[in-house]
């Protein structure tokens, strides 16, 4: 087959295109270290990095919930172990206020001790949170608690805040109402009351004088505030299981990202010791070619022709 | 003595002749469309030499009879089918590749996962206004995209159109040369160095033609080529020095048609190759990518819209619509601009509570806008790839029917210059014979 002189230069340069083309493709995939720069170069890859890009994006939008509700796990803790720390110190004055060699006064001062430790536990129950909120709050109503002129405290709202989602389908009530805390106390004759109430009532007792009184509403009170401080222990086991598991949830994910990111590097990101030697061989072959070319094109008859 | 004069300038003459070939192809080696022309020389025969029973009866000379064009018809018109075929791959690959663009550049799927991740963070802490901004925002960016993405596609018509009526337009004038080419053809000598140039333009012709649609030639006698669109049974083109226009049409809903005019009729073309054809596949392909899109659009805003009149914003009242739809659905905008206007809580549930968020969550589950966007795209993509594979194929056919046409008809350099050498000597011997019969008649004059 005879080989138009027009053909052969026309294959050369369609040749020479087509490394050059190679050459260029592996550049630019060694320069930006990756692999896919549109989805039709590798259609399975780009579906599932899509997947992956999708999941890094959720487990971010997760870290940052899992890290809030943390926070707001440890201020509970924190607050509660204040708590309970201020109804033992109450519950020390009821035996204190039940021995009968007091007088009124000693049971006044004990009174003024208490009121103060009402106050703090009021204090206490209104405390912010790292959101601004109350971090006592119901689903409902403005604050945790509302102390009115009188001095009686009411719970705000009804209800236990939402949980706070962390995961798919999984979520975690990062805080508990006030109502949780410090109400649901048995007043002893089949009803419930709360612990600012139980406190108010061993107050005016103790002020009222008398050593029987004082003894008797001591042996109340006494009941009243161990059941208090079993139900803040038992909150507080409640809070601190939360956050254990938002420790198992986060180091999930932190193992899923890990994953994930392995995936994503074998789909998207370039090989470059296998890019180099690719591009060593196409610039390799390119210069053989341009070579071979140039000394094929110099090969003329009209050079011989004198 | 005097024929051996006439024998030589006879040669003289035709050898010339024979030079003035060789030295057109070799000027002529890398021009498009050129065939390789040979001189085909005849001995001039005796005049009686049958009849006039005499042994000693010599030829007179050489002639040239005519020019001959190296052209292989069958092989001409695999190039042109090969052609036909790699246009529409290329340009259906040009059409799905900015279909590709317009898809992943506004990052749709992106902004749809940072919108529903958004919603997360406001379901943390539903009360404050700072995640509810930022959940506006990336409904903002999730309508920008939308809305963009539309207004790529539609951009692409609009090249489509331009792109169509450019072929058209070129397809036409090219039947109009052809045409003037055919009128030619009737008129000009056969085998002469005029009917070779003509038949080499009518070629270059066809050879653009095909480019842009898939043809059907036939020549007559003289090389006048007949041409039909698509296939043997398809509508006339041109014919002998008549050549028909071709329209390009969009209509109302979207499709896009060519029709070939001639002066008696109206006729539907159908290109199976060419850009033309490409031209079709690209515009169907386009307008399937705007129906998928539109469906995830309408979904979207239709599945939030809901979810949001489910719920009840920061102030307790009934949650008003995030987006409102223009008059494409992929014409969203933001109709809510108060970030406490955002229906995070479940009806009468309070203000710290994030249900209705949940629902949202539920919706993109159920909605899979995230996943149906990737699914468009890669099937865009898919196809896309097929397609530069089919084209590298098509593109190795074309390059071997080319290779093969050019074998027949292309200029080689290296034959050139053995033909010129031969040519050159025959010239000279030519001359010399001339001489030998000066020289012989001289003795005769010279005998005192």
């Amino acid at each position: 087959m005879q080989i138009g002189t027009s053909q052969f230069y026309a294959t050369g340069a369609s040749q020479l295109g087509k490394l050059s083309a190679q050459a260029d493709t592996l550049n630019t995939q060694i320069a930006t270290g990756k692999k896919i720069t549109a989805p039709s170069q590798d259609v399975v890859a780009y579906n599932r990095l899509s997947a992956i890009k999708q999941a890094n994006a959720d487990n971010t939008a997760y870290a940052s919930n899992i890290s809030l509700a943390k926070s707001l796990l440890q201020q509970s803790d924190t607050t509660l172990t204040a708590v309970t720390s201020q109804l033992q110190r109450a519950a020390e004055l009821t035996t204190q206020a039940a021995n009968g060699t007091l007088n009124d006064a000693n049971r006044k001062a004990i009174a003024t001790e208490l009121q103060s430790i009402r106050d703090d536990l009021v204090n206490l129950a209104g405390t912010t949170d790292a959101r601004g909120q109350p971090l006592f709050a119901a689903a409902t109503g403005k604050g945790a608690v509302t102390q009115a002129a009188d001095g009686t405290v009411t719970f705000d709202g009804t209800g236990e805040v939402p949980a706070i989602p962390v995961g798919d389908g999984t979520d975690v009530r990062a805080t508990d109402s006030a109502q949780r805390v410090f109400g649901g106390i048995s007043d002893g004759k089949g009803g419930t009351t709360d612990i600012f109430a139980v406190l108010s009532t061993y107050i005016s007792a103790l002020n009222a004088g008398g050593t029987a009184t004082a003894s008797a509403a001591s042996g109340t009170a006494a009941t009243a505030i161990q059941s208090a401080l079993n139900q803040v222990s038992d909150v507080q086991g409640s809070v601190g299981a939360r956050a254990a598991r938002l420790d198992i949830v986060s180091s999930q994910a932190t193992d899923a990202a890990g994953a994930r990111e392995v995936d994503r590097t074998a789909l998207e990101d370039t090989d470059i010791s296998t890019a180099i030697v690719d591009l060593q061989k196409t610039m390799t072959i390119l210069q053989a070619t341009q070579a071979s070319f140039t000394k094929l094109g110099q090969l003329s008859l009209f050079d011989y022709l004198k | 003595m005097s024929d051996l004069l006439g024998i030589g300038a006879s040669g003289v003459r035709a050898y010339q002749t024979a030079l003035t070939t060789v030295s057109e192809n070799i000027s002529n080696a890398s021009t498009p469309g050129y065939a390789k022309r040979t001189t085909d020389l005849r001995e001039i025969a005796p005049a009686n030499s049958l009849t006039a029973n005499n042994a000693t009866t010599t030829g007179q000379g050489v002639s040239v009879a005519g020019v001959t064009r190296a052209a292989d018809s069958l092989r001409a018109a695999d190039v042109r089918n090969a052609s036909a075929d790699l246009a529409r791959s290329e340009t259906g690959i040009a059409w799905l590749d900015r279909i590709e663009t317009a898809l992943t550049g506004n990052q749709l799927g992106d902004r749809l996962t940072g919108f529903f991740n958004a919603a997360k963070a406001v379901a943390a802490d539903p009360t404050s206004t700072t995640p509810r901004s930022a959940l506006l925002e990336q409904a903002s960016a999730v309508a920008n995209s939308f809305t963009a993405t539309g207004k790529a596609l539609n951009n692409l018509d609009a090249d489509v159109d331009a792109t169509a009526d450019n072929a058209v337009a070129t397809l036409n004038t090219l039947g109009a040369s052809l045409a003037k080419v055919n009128e030619g053809l009737g008129r000009v000598t056969p085998g002469s160095n005029g009917a070779a140039q003509l038949a080499d333009q009518r070629d270059a012709i066809l050879d653009q033609i095909s480019a842009i649609s898939d043809i059907t030639v036939t020549t007559d006698s003289v090389g006048r080529a007949t041409v039909k669109l698509g296939n043997a049974g398809g509508p006339t083109f041109v014919e002998a020095n008549q050549a028909a226009s071709v329209t390009f049409a969009r209509g109302t809903d979207g499709t896009v048609s060519f029709a070939l005019h001639t002066q008696q009729a109206v006729s539907t073309v159908t290109p199976n190759g060419g850009a033309l054809a490409g031209v079709i596949d690209g515009a169907a392909r386009i307008a399937d990518a705007r129906t998928k899109l539109n469906t995830i659009a309408t979904a979207f805003t239709d599945g939030v819209n809901a979810v949001q009149a489910q719920g009840n914003d920061l102030d307790g009242k009934s949650g008003a619509a995030l987006f409102t739809v223009g008059t494409t659905p992929t014409d969203i905008s933001l109709s809510l601009t108060d970030p406490r206007g955002v229906a995070a809580a479940g009806a009468g549930k309070g203000v710290r509570d994030n249900s209705n968020l949940a629902n949202l969550d539920t919706l993109r589950t159920s909605g899979a806008f995230e996943a149906n966007t990737t699914a468009l795209i890669s099937s865009n993509a898919s196809t896309l790839a097929n397609r530069k594979q089919v084209a590298d194929a098509q593109s190795a056919i074309r390059d071997n029917a080319v290779a093969a046409r050019d074998a027949v008809s292309g200029v080689n350099l290296d034959s050139e210059a053995v033909d010129l050498l031969r040519f050159q000597q025959a010239y000279q011997a030519s001359s010399r014979v001339i001489q030998v019969a000066r020289d012989t008649l001289q003795s005769i004059l010279d005998i005192h």
